[in-house]
């Protein structure tokens, strides 16, 4: 993977106190964090803390409220197509067509990402996903373990230097969880910088380099990962979403 | 501009891909316009009327609402698994999405026409072969115009709760001068009037045509964003 002129002079991410609201509720507020590239960052939060919010932004899906967010050296509210180039995106939806087979699917967006030799980069992928055989069924027979892998292939097809995953371990079982560590972390050694939600404490742990935790849309801590304590980081957190109640 | 059609293609490809593994779009099209022409043909007395004035009128209204099923149905593929989200984080330009979603809207519907003509001619019993070129002339520029303002209106509807009744809310009134227009030449044709005799109507669609694309390519990023 080649890295994008801009984010090796540059933060990956680079977030000045953006703030999003919905009406009168804030999901983001004054906001500011940056993330150097090859990192992986792990934001922990309870649910509304606004942590999907913040990916969306990120991924110039939402526009923020105000502030400024740049991403591979691009300001997301441009909705610059060649940031789109360089992110990859993995959230509750699969984004994947139900009535398609995976081949058909990624083929489709390997087109829309204007690659070379889609059905090859498609086929490519869906062997990397380890769907080989299950390759001409449509991807609404699909068990959840599969699905997630096959979204993360989509989400990886075009190479992306930056990867928004937002809570991905939701619904797996113990199996498809390790598999799909295994595959973060070759895709963290890869030098990709990712940037993930999850409530799963061990989970994120193990996996991110800097850890940061959300409350009421903005962190209450983001800290290098050197080797944290679960087990003391869990009373930590619980004691930072409740308040200390 | 290479990669920008073949982003086109690729919706349309892959529009027509999930229509032939499901052909839940075509069929109930085509059942709706043929139940309209036939409740049309019991309630209207063809020995009184004269098939030609009131023929024109029924194969209007088939289309245009068995269109706007479609219409519906076609963003709802897009919403369902947040395919829509997917698409909209692919470097694709809107417009490329717009004139994607517009090809294969075109395409379903013409394809219903050529079902839904024969059906009509039988119904009416009216032959439509001697004035075919300018009947399906006239017919292709309707449907152009009806699919370009509800390719833009699905899209903006599909975030809607209330797609189902919005999308015909909004889209019927402002198919108004395209559905006089398309009536009224239709009829023209019918009755062995050549094209040269209403170039006025022709005129008009070709316009709401063009401005119904030009809204489209002009609104179509603030409506596609979140």
């Amino acid at each position: 993977m080649t890295p994008s002129p801009a984010s090796t002079v540059e933060p990956a991410i680079e977030v000045k106190k953006i703030c999003k609201s919905f009406g009168f509720r804030r999901a983001v507020s004054n906001l500011s964090f940056e993330v150097q590239r090859g990192e992986f960052l792990t934001i922990f939060g309870a649910n509304g803390a606004g942590k999907t919010t913040l990916l969306n932004i990120l991924s110039g899906r939402t526009r923020p409220s105000s502030g400024m967010a740049m991403v591979a050296g691009y300001d997301v509210t441009q909705a610059n197509p060649k940031m789109r180039k360089e992110i990859g995106v993995i959230s509750h939806a699969t984004c994947l067509y139900p009535d398609l087979t995976p081949l058909e699917n990624l083929e489709f967006y390997a087109k829309m990402y204007g690659l070379d030799q889609p059905a090859d980069c498609a086929e490519k992928a869906v062997d990397g996903a380890g769907l080989k055989k299950r390759r001409h069924d449509p991807v609404r027979t699909f068990s959840r373990g599969m699905l997630q892998r096959l979204t993360i292939a989509r989400a990886t097809l075009h190479q992306p230097s930056i990867l928004f995953l937002d809570e991905p371990f939701t619904g797996l079982d113990p199996l498809a969880s390790g598999a799909l560590k295994d595959y973060l972390r070759t895709l963290h050694t890869d030098q990709r910088t990712l940037l993930m939600t999850t409530h799963d404490i061990s989970c994120g742990l193990e996996m991110g380099s800097q850890i940061a935790v959300q409350i009421d849309g903005r962190f209450a801590m983001m800290e290098p990962n050197n080797g944290i304590d679960p087990v003391a980081f869990e009373s930590r957190y619980l004691n930072l979403i409740t308040g200390g109640k | 501009m290479q990669g920008y059609f073949n982003q086109i293609f690729a919706i349309v490809w892959k529009d027509f891909l999930t229509e032939r593994k499901t052909r839940e779009l075509f069929s109930s099209m085509f059942v709706f316009a043929v139940l309209v022409i036939i409740i049309f043909i019991f309630s209207v007395d063809l020995s009184i009327t004269r098939a030609n004035e009131v023929g024109p009128g029924v194969m209007w209204v088939a289309i245009f609402f068995s269109g706007a099923i479609g219409l519906n149905r076609s963003f709802m593929l897009e919403k369902e698994n947040g395919c829509m989200q997917g698409l909209l984080l692919t470097p694709a330009d809107r417009t490329a999405i717009y004139f994607g979603k517009l090809i294969s809207n075109l395409g379903f519907l013409t394809l219903m026409e050529a079902f839904i003509l024969p059906v009509f001619m039988v119904f009416f019993n009216i032959d439509i072969l001697p004035h075919l070129f300018p009947l399906l002339l006239v017919i292709f520029l309707g449907t152009l115009g009806f699919c370009a303002i509800g390719t833009l209106l699905a899209s903006l509807a599909a975030n809607l709760k209330t797609r189902d009744i919005m999308l015909p809310i909004l889209l019927y009134p402002l198919m108004v001068p395209i559905a006089i227009a398309s009536v009224r030449m239709t009829g023209e044709i019918l009755a062995g009037e050549p094209l040269s005799e209403m170039l006025n109507w022709m005129g008009l669609v070709v316009c709401f045509d063009f401005i119904f694309i030009g809204a489209a390519v002009m609104t179509i990023d603030h409506i596609l964003e979140e």
